[in-house]
């Protein structure tokens, strides 16, 4: 009987070594992932303790603060009114709908829970001090963006400006925006997430899919002068053009157009043929050094730009590509940095929102460099595109773009959005730009949907933000 | 040899001391709400600052296994040194984290300790001679029936159990007195026959098959485990009882096929009860899949889990962590707390303070002279290890959730009261086996 109570001693500490061994596997092989599972409340009842840093606009305003109570802290984000002027490009925090925006992508910053925070976290746990997150300055201007805002009215739409040398982006506007303040009561969120119409989540700067319309004509321009020793200076507009046998009219009869006129005027027909000219290997080439295909990596949601697909490139879609119509669908912020390419010699550099990263203490601890991201084309072609650009401002399409005193390179489109179901839709309002147009310092993209011609709508909204940049009001 | 026993055990209790005293002092340094007003759950209207409640229970706790140590001495018992330290170690681990988790609680466990050490002292003075307990082996089958009956009648349901007696000021659960009925009752069964079941008349494949009249007993005993699994829920009790069983019989008998067939019968009773009964169903369910279930029944399994994954090797370090998060967590998924706080490192010294009793039980066990106490002794230190083993793998998700308490630090009166019943029976037959019955008489 002493051999079978050992037998059965041996069995009982087999069966304690198998709990061992399971809770060893537990702890390295799932640990992590049980640790930062979703549904685990340990992480967030870990943030509800931290006092989330502050973002700042570039000049220092506070665009997103938590204002602690010694138990819990309330985020508390810049308003003007009603609205967050920067309601989804900061996006918000919330307990129960998680996080979005620049608080969701700088969570770790804004937590202090990086690992180059991990010493000064163990001290504030010995010295029971409520830790603090760092803080964030962006490259935004909440001025400008305000006003940006204001602008748009109560139109849907969205503005992006952005300085050509650096990336840096000033504004970056979406409409509707919503008031961040509220969307802790249930009935807001909820209001905000059917109103499918208006999308106030949205952001349609980096999100939107819009036709760019005659916007793009500075991409298809820049093709035609790269593949072509000489851009052919005497077309005739009839006022239409045939193309694979389809009649594609024309804004209006054009008479003899050269290069520079085609932009200034906004000429379908000169852009049509001569994209049919190019042919898509060529057009889509240029599309891609101008970065319309990818993302640009902003480090909140951005869309990258959809061209026509396989099956469907023929060459009627080609002409309806050239001057920005067909299946093209590109965002605002997409043609904000085509437009600083040509603003900046040819090369557009990488968009960024947050300048700096401060330490709770106000030391810089990362600051953001500005680096060329790609090159979209030459500084002669730039300069060519430039010239039709001025000329649009300054005779053209854009006047309504000018600013006194100052030379601006614009371009307008009035992008159809007619279709099958909606006949009778309106345009969508579009204008890029920049000044002034021999030291560039301001891109500026805006697009107004359905808002009618962007030479009366789109153009007068560029100017004021252009204005304001520039010169500060 | 005598007075070093005693020595050996009061020193260890210094430790153990020393221990709580320590776990105090850390949950005091990272609580700043320790210097609150609480307010006693037992003599309402009386308050005391909280700080002061756990170090009076603290000092209260160690004083009593002192004293029970001390008491010992005095009365010449002649026990195993290990063990009640073992004990202590573990009561004094319970307590803290139920200072933690539920103060109201770690004062009840408190007065159910006292309790404890009591019938500790009771049993280790009145039962110091056990042979004669064999006599009478049918009237605890008998009582052992009837207090599993009772609760079917007069009983409450609590946790989806049907396992409590309602007694006004306390609720004792039965089933937890009953187990050590059974130990004994087996004991004694076994040592009376197992030479008639360990000879079998054929053979198949080498395995020996025993006469029709062998089956009753395992028979019996499936029937009771079922009995308990259909009327009071209670599938962790079943579980226990029935392996406590095949241990006993295995060790009594070293025949195999008891184990075999006892558990073709257990899968077979499972399969059935899996198919009749919704509870059952719901447990090996949630134990397939917890996360299909995660917002309802499957809750409790996955936040346990939570737990465990979030504490690491080291823990989060004691009163730092969120075990609150568990429904339960003072009672079945205390362990699960412990790993959060106290690590990997922490479970698994958990897990090798069990190891050391079940070592020291099989060891008083091995040194017996004869076959009642020797089985005596192995069917405790079984229950023991068993239980813990269903336990701990119900919270880790390695077998399906069961519900039993963890020996000495769960918050359960029964059960704390059973487990030092348990302990002093098991601490008689130590004072057996080192002599300690003829010296004095």
């Amino acid at each position: 009987m002493k051999q079978n109570i050992k037998k059965l001693g041996y069995f009982l500490f087999a069966i304690f070594i198998v709990l061992i061994f399971y809770l060893t596997y537990l702890t390295f092989q799932k640990g992590e992932e049980l640790a930062t599972h979703p549904q685990n409340r340990r992480l967030a009842a870990k943030e509800a303790g931290i006092i989330r840093g502050t973002i700042y606009d570039r000049q220092g305003v506070k665009l997103a603060e938590t204002r602690w109570s010694g138990q819990a802290g309330q985020r508390v984000y810049y308003t003007v009114g009603e609205v967050s002027p920067f309601a989804q490009i900061i996006g918000y925090v919330s307990e129960r709908y998680g996080s979005s925006g620049l608080e969701a992508a700088y969570s770790k910053e804004l937590l202090g829970l990086t690992e180059a925070d991990a010493v000064k976290n163990l001290l504030d746990k010995i010295l029971s001090r409520t830790p603090r997150g760092n803080d964030l300055v962006l490259t935004l201007d909440a001025t400008l963006q305000s006003k940006a805002l204001a602008l748009l009215g109560n139109r849907r739409g969205a503005v992006v400006a952005l300085d050509p040398r650096t990336g840096a982006i000033l504004a970056m506007v979406s409409a509707p925006a919503f008031n961040s303040n509220a969307i802790k009561d249930d009935k807001v969120w909820q209001q905000l997430n059917q109103d499918t119409d208006n999308a106030p989540l949205l952001n349609r700067a980096t999100q939107g899919a819009y036709p760019p319309g005659s916007v793009l004509k500075l991409v298809t321009g820049t093709a035609i002068l790269a593949n072509q020793a000489e851009a052919p200076n005497n077309i005739n507009c009839p006022g239409y053009v045939i193309i694979d046998g389809n009649k594609i009219t024309d804004n209006q009869v054009h008479g003899q157009v050269d290069f520079i006129k085609a932009l200034a005027v906004s000429c379908n027909t000169y852009f049509a043929q001569e994209g049919v000219k190019l042919g898509w290997p060529n057009l889509l080439r240029t599309f891609e050094q101008f970065g319309l295909n990818q993302k640009a990596d902003l480090e909140i949601p951005v869309r990258a730009g959809t061209f026509a697909e396989k099956e469907r490139r023929n060459k009627s879609q080609l002409a309806e590509t050239s001057f920005g119509q067909g299946d093209t669908l590109l965002s605002p912020l997409q043609m904000a940095l085509a437009c600083a390419a040509i603003a900046n010699e040819g090369i557009i550099m990488k968009p960024y929102l947050v300048k700096e990263l401060r330490n709770p203490e106000g030391e810089v601890i990362r600051v953001t460099e500005s680096t060329p991201w790609l090159t979209a084309t030459t500084p002669e072609i730039a300069q060519l595109i430039t010239q039709g650009m001025v000329a649009a401002v300054e005779w053209g399409t854009g006047t309504a773009a000018a600013i006194k005193g100052i030379k601006v390179a614009g371009k307008t489109g009035t992008a159809e959005t007619k279709n099958e179901q909606d006949q009778s839709s309106a345009p969508h309002a579009w204008f890029v730009g920049f000044a002034p147009a021999d030291n560039p310092q301001v891109v500026v993209a805006v697009i107004v949907e359905k808002g009618g011609s962007g030479s009366r709508v789109a153009a007068p909204i560029a100017r004021e933000v252009m204005a304001a940049a520039l010169y500060g009001q | 040899m005598l007075v070093n026993l005693r020595k050996e055990e009061r020193s260890l209790l210094y430790y153990i001391t020393a221990f709580l005293a320590v776990g105090v002092l850390v949950l005091y340094l990272g609580q700043p709400e320790f210097n609150t007003a609480y307010e006693l759950a037992l003599s309402s209207g009386y308050k005391l600052p909280f700080w002061w409640f756990v170090v009076l229970l603290s000092i209260g706790t160690m004083t009593a296994f002192w004293l029970v140590s001390v008491y010992w001495r005095v009365a010449g018992f002649k026990c195993d040194p290990y063990l009640m330290p073992i004990t202590a170690s573990l009561t004094a681990l319970g307590l803290i984290f139920l200072f933690r988790l539920r103060p109201q609680y770690a004062e009840r466990q408190f007065a159910w300790l006292l309790l404890g050490l009591l019938a500790l002292v009771m049993v280790t003075t009145l039962l110091r001679k056990m042979d004669w307990l064999a006599d009478y082996k049918y009237i605890y089958v008998a009582a052992g029936v009837i207090l599993l009956v009772l609760p079917i009648f007069f009983g409450r349901e609590q946790y989806g159990a049907r396992s409590w007696l309602d007694l006004g000021i306390l609720q004792i659960q039965p089933s937890e007195f009953v187990k050590l009925l059974l130990v004994t009752f087996l004991a004694s069964f076994l040592a009376e026959n197992r030479r008639v079941l360990s000879t079998g008349n054929d053979q198949i494949l080498g395995i020996s098959i025993p006469g029709i009249r062998e089956y009753g007993p395992l028979v019996v005993m499936w029937g009771i485990s079922l009995l308990i699994l259909v009327f009071q829920k209670d599938l962790g009790t079943a579980l226990i009882y029935f392996c406590t069983f095949l241990a006993m019989v295995y060790a009594a008998t070293a025949r195999m096929f008891y184990v075999f067939v006892g558990m073709l019968l257990f899968f077979f009773g499972g399969t059935v009860a899996y198919h009749i009964f919704s509870h059952v169903q719901a447990r090996v369910d949630i134990w397939l899949n917890p996360w299909a279930y995660i917002s309802d029944k499957g809750y409790q399994i996955v936040q346990s889990l939570f737990a465990i994954g979030s504490g690491g090797l080291f823990g989060s370090g004691l009163g730092q962590g969120l075990p609150g998060l568990i429904p339960a967590v003072h009672t079945d998924f205390i362990f699960s707390a412990i790993v959060e706080e106290l690590g990997l490192l922490g479970g698994c010294a958990v897990l090798v303070l069990y190891m050391c009793f079940i070592f020291r039980g099989l060891m008083i066990a091995l040194s017996c002279r004869d076959d009642f106490s020797a089985l005596l002794a192995t069917g405790f230190t079984a229950l023991m290890g068993l239980q813990t083993f269903i336990i701990i793998a119900g919270v880790i998700k390695l077998l399906p959730m069961t519900g039993v308490t963890l020996p000495f630090i769960s918050y359960g009166g029964s059960s704390l009261v059973a487990n030092f019943v348990l302990l002093g029976l098991l601490l008689n037959i130590s004072h057996e086996v080192n002599g300690g019955n003829e010296t004095e008489y």
